[in-house]
């Protein structure tokens, strides 16, 4: 679940960052333009299509103040990026970042308007909110009540657990990416806290061993496997859990608590 | 404190000493609300707790003084007053309680039952509350608590002429309903709002047993379809039916029982269907129940299309209606078929479109014709333009709330600031509005806070977080100011788009009224909360969620929790050194800290972060229920 960095070491020193008064927000507006312009993404370069505010038209004049802004920014990322969620000012429509819980706060019976609304629309008009979604199986079905598909996510190393839902996603390649949304700014404030250095470096390589850091998941049977090998639906339909391990302990992270799995390692 | 037995006059002059002492720390009243204080009545329950409850027996006290004053407190119904009274002296408690037929718990776990059923023996209706708001979004885990089974099992032995329960987001299992309908030989009315653990099987059984039963209304609950056909289950006479309600039923329903249980219901005011329900199913049911009131429509689809006379005159239905002033439903609503509700247009007071993508073309000329409507839900596909209809005819409305057909947070957002400002200058009588959108701005929020004086809730959800004005740029703090300073009446408010403490200190300073304030994502640091815990002096139920608040503004509210009924902080900056401080230095308020899992592995939390507070004030300290992985400080 999104929420605020939970190493203490990160809390009091960001809070003592954020300076009192209106300033503040400026700055973080500037702040989180920024973010935008280092974050690493899918996305080509300078394509930045989505502009929920007016926020980006106001700070034109602020590129000047980039370079200035660049070292509050590192400090900033590490809680903003995840507390303060600037996650949605990326290009959500491409990456499709993870939701929160419960935001907006709508019950969860109102949330399958849109994917149950047959498409008996008796007039053509185009106003704005019409939304013609067509609904093949106008079936009388049981609307679903979960809102999301939320499981835990654990990283080592990382005091913090985090949650995704898998329903964003349609692919590996997009849940690796979420992960490494959630969790490259925690990873590096848990190593500048322990000494060793704060940058933050993207986590790739999941999927293919040949990172830093490999995905794997726990089933609903209980059994730790490799994520990536089962086709996406399968995948989502049996995964309870998941966690980032380091690429050197996978043989050690899949056999503990495990009877005989052996054939499920990849190597 | 020890008692001893006094001859009770000379006794009267100290109690009502010693009750007008208001003791702010041993307050804890459920039973109680405020504006009137609370903390009296908590140390007459306490008082009476250090005596031994079944061997005490006043001295013969004044019989006549005693007997006029059952007789005239009959006529008071208000709980506040209630509790005034119950304050003035001991005979007056006592009476007072022999007589308090209706009783509210705000909070579930404030008392246990014993306590309710030790001090009012002759109680009729029960009103209880369980989880707190969050909990609607997934923000609290599963098996939590707020079970009704203790509560139906005292009360059934307390209780037996026990006619009315409302339950607002209690657990409630099959078993409680059988044990309930078993019990109450008088049982009259059942309400469940927001509630879950039953299914269609718990419901047969209160409709086949309860005999009495006026009022059977399910709302927003969660029912498991356990396959059962329940509308066979009402007995085969007449019944005393006159308000049933299950559109939140996600299950298939037998019509022709619902049909012959109308015709053998001439009580029958209120009839909400659900989405199983098809306009002829509809038809048939409005046909033979002329006199309804309040009518939720179910689909709003035919099931077959028939052409010309082979279809049912639906428009002549509702001519023949001509009570109804309360319309809900169009779950699946095919649009050719709106029109039909048209003739009773003019007496509509309450129109629920909420269900329903409805355009503005489909609004307009509907609510062209709604000259006396109060209440209007409805979706956000009506647009701004549907809102400018909505406000150049509806002068009457009091009650405004918009929901997103598309809600997350990067959808469209067809309303904005355009919508409300229409509203609040055709409106003028606005008392509440719920206002789902996706860019506004301070400009009509402002607008609509001089132009609408009459509120009493204000909720704004702006559903991208931390948005700013989208005009401006700037944070929402000067529209949210501008509510709670004209708006002097406001007694709940939601905040919502991008905060910084500016907002919170012109609530603390101006919304001195405000009971239930929600706050997510909003603010910069502690002095936030320090505003509003040291400037709301009404403040109840405080939810707050993702904001930076932490143990520093935690502390600034001691002074106010044991006159609170709940504090809500999730994903905040809290730690468990702070929540546990609060813990010992309120002994009448329990401090619950839990995750967002119902599973108790630890390693998602270092020890002292805390992801979710919810405290509340307890007459009789921390829950025997609660599951492991809450933890009570």
């Amino acid at each position: 679940m999104e929420g605020c960095p939970r190493n203490r070491e990160i809390g009091p020193k960001l809070l003592d960052l954020i300076p009192q008064g209106r300033k503040w927000y400026q700055e973080d507006k500037n702040n989180i333009d920024q973010e935008k312009k280092l974050e690493l993404r899918l996305g080509p370069p300078g394509g930045d299509e989505e502009d929920h505010s007016a926020m980006k038209k106001k700070n034109n004049n602020t590129e000047t103040r980039n370079i200035k802004m660049e070292s509050e920014d590192k400090s900033f990322q590490g809680f903003n990026s995840n507390h303060f969620s600037s996650s949605n000012k990326t290009s959500q429509k491409r990456t499709a970042p993870g939701p929160v819980v419960g935001w907006p706060p709508v019950r969860s019976f109102r949330k399958n308007l849109a994917s149950t609304s047959s498409s008996k629309l008796g007039n053509e008009s185009s106003h704005g909110g019409q939304i013609n979604k067509s609904n093949d199986d106008g079936e009388k079905q049981v609307e679903p009540k979960r809102e999301g598909m939320f499981v835990k996510i654990n990283m080592d190393g990382v005091p913090i657990g985090r949650k995704v839902d898998l329903n964003a996603y349609n692919s590996y390649e997009q849940l690796s990416f979420a992960v490494d949304k959630l969790f490259r700014g925690l990873l590096a404030a848990q190593r500048e806290s322990s000494g060793g250095e704060g940058e933050e470096k993207p986590i790739i390589g999941l999927l293919d061993g040949k990172g830093e850091f490999t995905l794997t998941y726990e089933d609903n049977e209980g059994d730790k496997m490799l994520v990536g090998d089962v086709p996406w639906q399968m995948f989502v339909s049996s995964v309870k859990r998941l966690r980032v391990i380091k690429s050197s302990e996978i043989s050690s992270a899949l056999t503990f608590g495990c009877s005989s799995k052996q054939e499920k390692m990849r190597h | 404190m020890t008692e001893e037995e006094e001859d009770s006059s000379a006794k009267m002059s100290e109690d009502v000493k010693r009750y007008l002492k208001l003791d702010t720390r041993s307050s804890a009243a459920a039973t109680s609300e405020p504006p009137c204080s609370s903390s009296s009545s908590a140390s007459a329950l306490a008082n009476n707790k250090s005596r031994n409850f079944k061997s005490f027996e006043p001295p013969c006290p004044d019989h006549v003084l005693e007997n006029v004053l059952e007789n005239v407190l009959q006529f008071l119904t208000s709980r506040c007053d209630r509790n005034a009274v119950s304050l003035v002296c001991r005979s007056w408690w006592r009476v007072e309680a022999q007589t308090r037929f209706e009783v509210f718990i705000g909070n579930c776990y404030s008392l246990s039952p014993l306590r309710l059923t030790h001090r009012f023996t002759r109680v009729r209706s029960l009103v209880l509350k369980g989880k707190p708001r969050f909990a609607d979004f997934n923000l609290m885990p599963r098996n939590w608590g707020a079970q009704f089974a203790p509560w139906v099992a005292a009360t059934a032995k307390a209780y037996p002429w026990l006619e009315k329960v409302h339950l607002k987001r209690m657990f409630v299992t099959d078993d409680d309903l059988a044990l309930l309908a078993e019990s109450f030989p008088g049982f009259k009315e059942l309400t469940l709002v927001c509630c879950e653990g039953f299914g269609t099987s718990g419901i047969a059984v209160v409709a086949n047993k309860c005999r009495q039963l006026k009022v059977l209304d399910l709302l927003e609950s969660e029912v498991t379809d356990d396959e059962v056909d329940w509308l066979s289950c009402f007995p085969a006479s007449e019944t005393h039916l006159e308000s049933l309600s299950f559109d939140c039923v996600e299950s298939p329903i037998n019509f022709k029982a619902l049909e012959e249980l109308v015709v053998r219901s001439p009580f029958l005011k209120k009839l909400r269907t659900n989405r199983f329900v098809s306009l002829e199913v509809l038809h048939r049911l409005m046909v033979r129940a002329p006199q309804l009131t309040s009518l939720g429509t179910g689909s709003f689809s035919p099931e077959n299309v028939l052409q010309g006379e082979q279809e049912p005159d639906y428009a002549a239905a509702f001519r023949a209606c001509k009570s109804i002033s309360c319309l809900s439903g169009f779950r699946d609503l095919t649009p050719e078929y709106l029109p039909a509700i048209s003739p009773v247009c003019a007496n509509l007071t309450s129109l629920n479109f909420s269900y329903a993508n409805i355009s503005p073309d489909m609004l307009k000329p509907i609510i062209r014709n709604c000259h006396n409507i109060r209440v209007f839900w409805a979706l956000d596909s009506i647009c701004d333009e549907g809102l400018q209809a909505v406000a150049a005819t509806c002068k009457e409305l009091r009650e405004l709330r918009v929901f997103p057909f598309d809600p997350r947070e990067d959808s469209e957002g067809p309303i904005s600031g355009v919508g409300l400002q229409a509203i609040s200058e055709g409106c003028r009588k606005l008392e509440s509005i719920l206002y789902f959108c996706q860019r506004m701005t301070n400009g009509a929020v402002t607008a609509m806070s001089e132009n609408c004086p009459q509120l009493t809730v204000f909720r704004l959800c702006i559903m991208g977080r931390h948005r700013p004005d989208h005009v401006t740029g700037k944070p929402m703090d000067v529209g949210f100011g501008a509510i709670v300073k004209n708006c002097k009446k406001l007694t709940r408010l939601a905040v919502s788009g991008l905060l910084t403490d500016e907002a919170f200190s012109y609530i603390g300073e101006y919304g001195k009224l405000i009971r239930t304030l929600s706050v997510a994502f909003a603010g910069n640091s502690d002095r936030a909360l320090r505003y509003v815990l040291e400037g709301c002096p009404k403040l109840q139920k405080l939810e707050i969620r993702d904001s930076p608040f932490g143990d520093v503004g935690l502390r600034s509210g001691m002074h106010r929790y044991c006159n609170m009924r709940f504090v809500w902080l999730s994903s905040c900056v809290l730690s468990r050194g702070g929540c546990r401080e609060v813990a010992h230095a309120l002994p009448n308020v329990v401090v619950e800290v839990f995750g967002s899992d119902d599973d108790d592995d630890d390693d998602t939390v270092t020890g002292d972060y805390v992801e979710t507070l919810y405290l509340y004030r307890s007459l009789d300290g921390p829950r025997k229920d609660a599951p492991k992985f809450v933890t009570i400080l």
